[in-house]
């Protein structure tokens, strides 16, 4: 293997129910406020769950995309690109225009994006077009309708990729409510291993329509609480009864850290480790020990080089599922011993609900965040605590720490738990030098 | 990836559904002997339908190989993977209880996921309200089923993801899964890919999108033929048993051959009308030629993509042009999926292992129905019958609908 280089997150964007863009978002965040609501983009009265995170406010066009990307792309490729354009600004890469820096090189920039669903809305649209909602054999309209956008797996990455002429590696991944992680992880390989020097990495997804609710309903995996939607998404909290869907996209924009060191950019954290396993037990569910979350852990842990009891923070996977967290706290507990008493950890989805492929790329974004500005975001909705779930999850109000190291983990559909290590930018600089002494 | 120290990555077994074959034995057969598996659509009336051949699987029962309950609860995507997954490990001899699960993971690409099942059920939320969907719809639909039902069947605790890269997913399952096995992130990868994607609705959609061509000739799939109009589409899955070399050697495993490099580039445009620039094609074959570290005369066969659209196979013979010069008259080069059809995510991994099997057993596959070969290409496509060859090198390539160029080197045999 040759010599890993050292990777580094320098910009960041999101789309997000309780604001668009790092400074919005993180102040909502911090400030405690929920973005769950009623359902608004379609009717849902059928439906036993009528909650959800939409994204209300999407000015496009301020976000920097054009007329053709407004009309071509679904709604969740619209968020991912617009995340991208708020993190390439954010990280100093955009000229007043909007455009990329010339001075940028575009061959060795890829893109990674992960989703959990891809456009569902779009496909649920058209087969009720073609089918008369379901009465009659699928026929193609009479008028003609816009089709290709549905084919496209790869679109979230490849609209990012036209519209900045990026041509390093470009992809695609789907591993439920890991993807964004995920996506990042491999962004953080392809740097790390010189098939890239900048990586666009993130998640996205849009899936607030009929059969995306209904499929998790009919599991029973979806909050009811359909008359406090602010307070349906409770993680932890003893009263949590599923998670909330939500919408959103959020990317980082990951630069190997010479580069970055040499253009003065403004560091948020070093990426240290990815490591990503599965469950093998159950296609959406740990088993109550938090086995495979133990292990990922463990990984995590020996892959970035630290202990435990280093974490000065952990971003968790916090669905507001019953079973979720209780294994969770289990697998911290194994993992941790006394000290996972002293990690504080929290559930971003308490306020955004659960964004599916976007969920734990902004969650990576959020520990950037904390790292960045010594600050932990809160857990909300914490009332009624469950015996089962005693660690400190930073109940409902956000608190300062001085703190070095950070993890962040999610699991999911399909069984895949992905965990990513950050570090503030000096953290290895300095233990090189405990070390020396 | 030869250099003193870093990990090598063997094939060590291989699993296929193919519309011309099941199996791998059967499917190498058919592409031999120029079997086309592109026939009339049998599984639903084709009536309105724009299309109405592709590479159905029809042989295959899935009550075969897999229970009653599983069946009911997954999709034909996740059949087919599991089938070609249970046949690559066979192929490898590879007993999983001998494995540290932890070590063992897959990576099997996909693009459209569980559509059949989850049509029905969006059909039964529409007519008959939402109790009436089923609970495992998002278990049998989401991209995610077929890694997460695999890693189930058989304890995989390893590295485990799913590309979702439209055409050209399976190259990438193989090249993220060599990637996860060179860093030691993992032992053995279940690698390739699996797509269903033949149902009616979606008949509609592709052939009315313009990314595949309207088809009623089960010979209308001819790259680099002067009448060549689109491809035609297909289903099936292929799977790789990936294994790091020194691991594979231990146990005496059968060996395929090895991926020896990887490139990979984006056109970055958009898919609609598809470039006859093959600039960046080009470019991520000398990735995977500077990664194998290789020349480019040491490559002794080209399994194309061969997308048989005109500027799309221009630009494809752009790229070969721009790294081979000279030589490509000499080199040969194929697209065994001419009888097969364009299954999307398996394409990529069918692909490999054609390529595979070719430098295995020394014979190149041949491109189908292409009986006018246009000269302006200046290739030499082996056509109609299959090439006894000697070469032991070959590049793999594979264009994704929206700009994504892979290429993997791979050399046939122990090496």
């Amino acid at each position: 293997m040759k010599k890993l280089r050292r990777v580094v997150i320098t910009g960041l964007g999101v789309i997000a129910p309780n604001g668009n863009g790092r400074e919005d978002f993180w102040r909502a965040c911090l400030a405690g406020k929920s973005g769950i609501r009623r359902i608004t983009r379609f009717d849902a009265a059928f439906l036993p769950t009528r909650i959800a995170g939409e994204v209300d406010t999407f000015p496009a066009r301020e976000f920097g995309l054009n007329k053709d990307e407004i009309e071509l792309l679904d709604r969740g490729t619209q968020f991912v690109l617009a995340a991208t354009n708020l993190a390439l600004r954010d990280g100093g890469l955009l000229d007043p225009t909007g455009r990329l820096l010339p001075t940028i090189e575009r061959d060795s920039c890829g893109v990674a994006i992960g989703t959990a669903m891809g456009p569902v809305e779009e496909g649920e649209r058209l087969w009720r077009l073609f089918t008369a909602e379901g009465t009659q054999p699928p026929r193609y309209p009479a008028g003609g309708v816009q089709l290709a956008r549905l084919l496209l797996s790869s679109m979230p990455a490849t609209a990012i990729a036209a519209h900045h002429q990026l041509h390093g590696p470009s992809t695609v991944i789907a591993t439920g409510c890991s993807a964004g992680a995920d996506a990042i992880g491999q962004a953080f390989w392809s740097i790390q291993e010189g098939r890239a020097s900048r990586m666009l990495a993130g998640g996205c997804d849009s899936s607030i329509n009929p059969s995306s609710i209904n499929v998790f309903s009919i599991m029973r995996a979806l909050s009811t609480n359909n008359d406090e939607p602010e307070r349906a998404s409770r993680p932890y909290d003893a009263r949590r009864d599923g998670f909330v869907m939500s919408e959103g996209a959020g990317v980082l924009l990951l630069e190997e850290r010479e580069l970055a060191l040499a253009r003065g950019a403004t560091l948020y954290a070093e990426l240290l480790a990815f490591v990503s396993n599965n469950n093998a037990y159950h296609m959406t569910a740990l088993p109550a020990d938090g086995a495979p979350l133990q292990e990922l852990l463990r990984q995590a842990l020996a892959e970035a080089g630290i202990e435990g009891r280093e974490l000065g923070y952990i971003n968790s996977h916090g669905s507001s599922t019953p079973f979720n967290e209780a294994a969770e706290t289990v697998a911290y507990k194994a993992v941790f011993g006394e000290d996972a008493y002293r990690i504080p950890i929290s559930a971003t989805k308490s306020m955004i609900g659960h964004s599916q492929g976007a969920a734990s790329a902004i969650e990576a974004l959020v520990t950037a965040l904390a790292l960045h500005h010594q600050v932990l975001p809160p857990t909300i909705n914490q009332e009624q605590p469950d015996p089962q779930c005693d660690l400190d999850y930073v109940p409902n109000v956000a608190r300062p720490a001085s703190f070095q190291l950070a993890l962040t983990h999610s699991s999911g559909f399909g069984g895949v738990n992905t965990a990513l290590v950050l570090a503030r930018p000096e953290y290895r600089e300095g233990r090189a030098l405990e070390v020396q002494r | 990836m030869s250099e003193p120290g870093e990990r090598r990555v063997v094939v060590t077994g291989m699993g296929v559904v193919a519309p011309n074959g099941l199996g791998k034995e059967n499917f190498w057969r058919a592409c031999l002997n120029g079997v086309s598996g592109i026939k009339p659509l049998r599984r639903f009336s084709v009536e309105n339908l724009p299309i109405s051949v592709a590479g159905e699987v029809t042989d295959f029962q899935a009550e075969d190989y897999l229970d009653r309950k599983f069946i009911q609860r997954t999709d034909r995507v996740t059949h087919f993977a599991c089938v070609a997954v249970a046949e690559a490990l066979r192929d490898a001899r590879l007993d999983l209880a001998r494995e540290d699960p932890q070590r063992v993971g897959a990576v099997l690409a996909n693009t459209l996921g569980g559509i059949e099942y989850v049509i029905e059920q969006i059909k039964a939320l529409y007519t008959q309200g939402p109790r009436a969907m089923s609970a495992y719809t998002a278990i049998a639909w989401l991209q995610v089923a077929n890694v997460g039902q695999v890693a189930l069947r058989y304890g995989l605790r390893g590295y485990s993801k799913t590309p979702v890269s439209d055409t050209v997913g399976g190259l990438e399952a193989m090249s993220v899964a060599a990637g996860a096995i060179r860093r030691g992130a993992v032992d053995v990868m279940l690698s390739g890919g699996s797509e269903a994607l033949l149902h009616p609705f979606f008949l509609l959609v592709f052939g009315h999108s313009g990314l595949s061509a309207p088809g009623h000739d089960p010979r209308a799939y001819r790259p680099f033929d002067r009448r060549a109009a689109g491809l035609l589409l297909a289903e099936g899955a292929g799977i790789c048993v990936l294994e790091e070399y020194e691991h594979a050697r231990r146990r005496e495993a059968p060996i395929y051959g090895e991926i020896l490099g990887v490139g990979q580039t984006s056109d970055a445009r958009l898919p609609l009308p598809p470039s006859s620039d093959g600039t960046y094609y080009a470019r991520a074959m000398r990735q995977a030629l500077e990664d194998a570290h290789l020349e480019p005369e040491a490559i002794d066969y080209f399994h194309l993509d061969g997308r048989a659209e005109p500027a799309a196979d221009l630009a494809e013979a752009d790229a070969l042009r721009q790294v081979f010069g000279a030589r490509l008259p000499e080199l040969p080069v194929s697209v065994p999926r001419t009888m097969l059809g364009h299954s999307y995510a398996a394409a990529g991994a069918l692909d490999t292992i054609t390529a595979l099997l070719a430098l295995h057993h020394r014979q190149i596959p041949p491109t189908l129905n292409c009986e006018q070969p246009d000269p302006r290409y200046g290739l030499d496509l082996v056509c109609e019958r299959a090439r006894p060859f000697a070469g032991s090198t070959a590049l793999i390539g594979g264009r994704g609908l929206s700009g994504s160029n892979i290429v993997l080197a791979v050399r046939g045999g122990e090496g």
